[in-house]
C-alpha cells in the first residue's frame, strides 16, 4: 500500500451537507459531503446541546470551514469581564490537521502576539485528531487563568508576568477595559 | 435526513474518535483505543511513528479490521452501519481507493432483511459472535492482536513468552503485548452481565492458584517497548519510505527495503516489508487489492526519505547532511510534504 494522505477527499471551501439534527440551520447540500464537513457538522451540533461554559462558537457565514467564536474573560483573572472574539478556520483535511485560531480582540497575553496568534500546543504539535473545538476552546480559557511564560510569544510580556506579576496583572485589565468591552 | 431522525443514538463506546459518526470497520491499536479504518489510516503520519489519537502512544502498525468488532456493530447498530456503509462506498469510489470487503457479513445483512427485520433496531448479539479463538469462551479482558484477532487477556498471556502469534492466521505480532479493549469491554460486560460475572470470579480463582504474583500480563508486557518505541523509528529515519506501507503486516511507513508487486495494477500497489517477502505470508492487500501468489516482486527504494532529501538538496545545491539535521528538529506532527516545503523556504531564506 502507498497512499499519501491527500487532502479531505476534495474537502475545503464552503462543502455542507444536510444539516439533520434539531435547531441547526440546514446546508446548501452538495452531493459529494466531505469527511471534514460532516465532522464539523457533528462538532457543532455538539456545542450546540453541550455549550462549554462562557464560551461559544458557531460558523461565520454560510462557510462551515469558518467559524467565529466568544469567550469570557474568567472571573478571577485580569481578563475578567472581558469579552473575546476569536476567528476559527478549519483546513480542508480536519480533524487530521488543527484549526487555526486568531484571538479578533487585542489582548495582553504573553502567548498571544499582536496579530493575535496564539501559541497553545494541543493547536500546533500536542494536535490530535480526537480533540475538537470544545477541548481547544477549553484549553484557551485556561491560557487565560494560567499563561505560560516558558512558551512565549511575547517575551517582555512574559518578563514582566515573571518579575512584577501586579504590573502585568493591572496592564492585562487595563487592556481588557479598554479592547474586550 | 429522514435516516439520521430513525437512527436512535447508537452505543457510545462505538463512537469514533475522530469522525466522532459510527465506528465503521473498527481498526483496534496496540493500546486499546480504536477508530474507523480509514480514519486510523489517514491520521497515519507518513514518515515517523504515528501515535494514538486518545493517548498518543506511538505505534508504526497499521492494523487489521477488527472483523468481530465489525460484525458487533453491525448487529447492534444496523441502520446507523446502513448509512456509513453507504457514505463510506461513496468515499471510496470518489478517491478511488478500496477497503477490504466482508463477504460473510454482507450475505448475513442480506438474511436478516429476508426475515423482515430490516431497520428495525438492533438485533441481538448471541455469545457466539463474541468468542475467544482460544479458550472458546465468552471473551473476557478482550486484547486485540494486529491482524485484527480477539482473544482474551489471560488467554494470550498463556501463549505469548518472546513473540505473540496469532492462532487463528498464524501471523506475527509486532511490538508490545497489546492493551484490553476497554470498550469492547464495556459493552460485552452490559450485553452479558452474567457470563462475564461468571467469567470473572473463575479467572480470579485461577489467578490465585496459579500466578501467585502480579497480573497475566504484567511480565510480558515490557519486553518489546524499547524495541519498538519512538526513538527505534528516528534513527531508522532515513530508511523509511514515505507514505509506503507493507500490506502484510501494516508497518508505515515501511523501514528498510520495500518490496513493490509488479502486476498488481489497483493505484495504491501492493507492498511488503523485508520480513513479510522472506517468510512466506502473503496476505491479501490492505485495501483490497486483488493480489495473486504468482505475482512477482521488485526492490523499490523511489520513497526512501534519503532520497527524496539528496534530490531535493542536489536541486538546490544544498548538501544533504545540513537537510537531514533540519529535517529531525522539525515538529513531527507537520506533513512530510509541508515539511520539506517548509525547509525550501528557509535554505532558500539563508542563502
Amino acid at each position: 500500500m502507498s497512499l499519501a494522505y491527500s487532502g479531505g477527499g476534495g474537502g475545503g471551501g464552503g462543502g455542507g451537507g444536510g444539516g439533520g439534527g434539531s435547531g441547526v440551520r440546514p446546508w446548501p447540500s452538495t452531493a459529494s459531503v466531505s469527511s471534514s464537513g460532516k465532522r464539523i457538522q457533528k462538532e457543532m451540533m455538539e456545542l450546540n446541546a453541550d455549550p462549554p461554559s462562557d464560551c461559544s462558537a458557531g460558523p461565520k457565514g454560510d462557510n462551515l470551514y469558518h467559524w467565529i467564536s466568544t469567550i469570557i474573560g474568567p472571573p478571577g483573572s485580569p481578563y475578567e469581564g472581558g469579552i473575546f472574539f476569536l476567528d476559527i478556520t478549519f483546513p480542508g483535511d480536519y480533524p487530521f490537521k488543527p484549526p487555526k485560531v486568531v484571538f479578533k480582540t487585542r489582548i495582553y497575553h504573553c502567548n498571544v502576539d499582536s496579530n493575535g496568534n496564539v501559541s497553545v500546543d494541543i493547536l500546533k504539535d500536542g494536535w490530535s485528531p480526537a480533540l475538537t473545538i470544545s477541548k481547544v476552546l477549553l484549553a484557551i480559557k485556561s491560557m487565560f487563568t494560567n499563561p505560560d511564560p516558558y512558551n512565549p510569544l511575547m517575551s517582555n510580556i512574559a518578563c514582566l508576568y515573571e518579575t512584577d506579576r501586579a504590573k502585568h496583572d493591572q496592564i492585562a485589565a487595563e487592556f481588557t477595559m479598554r479592547f474586550a468591552r | 435526513m429522514e435516516e439520521e431522525s430513525l437512527e436512535s443514538s447508537y452505543h457510545p463506546s462505538f463512537q469514533c474518535c475522530v469522525c466522532l459518526d459510527l465506528l465503521f470497520k473498527p481498526v483496534v491499536l496496540a493500546c486499546g483505543h480504536m477508530s474507523c479504518f480509514w480514519c486510523v489510516h489517514k491520521a497515519m503520519h507518513v514518515f515517523r511513528a504515528s501515535h494514538c489519537a486518545i493517548c498518543r502512544q506511538p505505534y508504526i502498525h497499521f492494523p487489521s479490521i477488527c472483523q468481530l468488532l465489525h460484525l458487533l456493530v453491525s448487529k447492534m447498530e444496523p441502520v446507523a452501519y446502513k448509512r456509513r456503509e453507504k457514505e463510506v462506498l461513496e468515499e471510496e469510489s470518489r478517491r478511488d481507493v478500496f477497503s477490504p470487503q466482508f463477504n460473510s457479513l454482507a450475505s448475513e445483512s442480506d438474511q436478516s432483511e429476508e426475515v423482515g427485520l430490516p431497520n428495525k433496531g438492533s438485533l441481538d448479539i448471541s455469545k457466539e459472535d463474541v468468542l475467544c479463538a482460544l479458550c472458546q469462551d465468552l471473551l473476557y479482558r478482550p486484547t486485540v492482536l494486529n491482524c485484527g484477532h480477539v482473544f482474551c487477556e489471560s488467554c494470550l498471556a498463556t501463549i505469548g513468552s518472546e513473540a505473540l502469534k496469532c492462532h487463528v492466521c498464524q501471523s506475527m505480532h509486532p511490538g508490545e503485548f497489546p492493551k484490553i479493549c476497554l470498550d469492547l469491554d464495556h459493552v460485552l460486560e452490559e450485553q452479558f452481565p452474567n457470563e462475564y460475572a461468571t467469567r470473572r470470579e473463575r479467572l480470579k480463582q485461577l489467578e490465585k492458584v496459579m500466578l501467585p504474583c502480579g497480573g497475566p500480563s504484567s511480565s510480558v508486557s515490557r519486553n518489546h517497548i524499547s524495541k519498538d518505541g519512538h526513538l527505534w523509528l528516528d534513527e531508522n529515519l532515513p530508511k523509511a519510505n514515505v507514505g509506503v506501507g507493507c500490506d502484510s503486516c501494516g508497518m508505515y511507513p515501511i523501514i528498510g527495503k520495500r518490496y513493490k508487486c509488479k502486476d498488481c495494477k489497483e493505484a495504491i500497489g501492493f507492498d511488503l516489508c523485508e520480513s513479510c517477502y522472506n517468510t512466506s505470508s502473503k496476505l491479501p492487500g490492505r485495501f483490497n487489492q486483488q493480489h495473486k501468489p504468482d505475482h512477482q516482486f521488485e526492490l523499490d527504494d523511489s520513497h526512501m526519505l534519503y532520497k527524496i532529501l539528496l534530490l531535493k538538496s542536489i536541486s538546490m545545491e544544498e548538501p544533504y547532511q545540513d537537510l537531514y539535521e533540519d529535517h529531525v528538529s522539525v515538529d513531527e506532527t507537520v506533513d512530510s510534504n509541508e515539511n520539506i516545503d517548509s525547509n525550501n523556504h528557509t535554505e532558500n531564506g539563508n542563502s
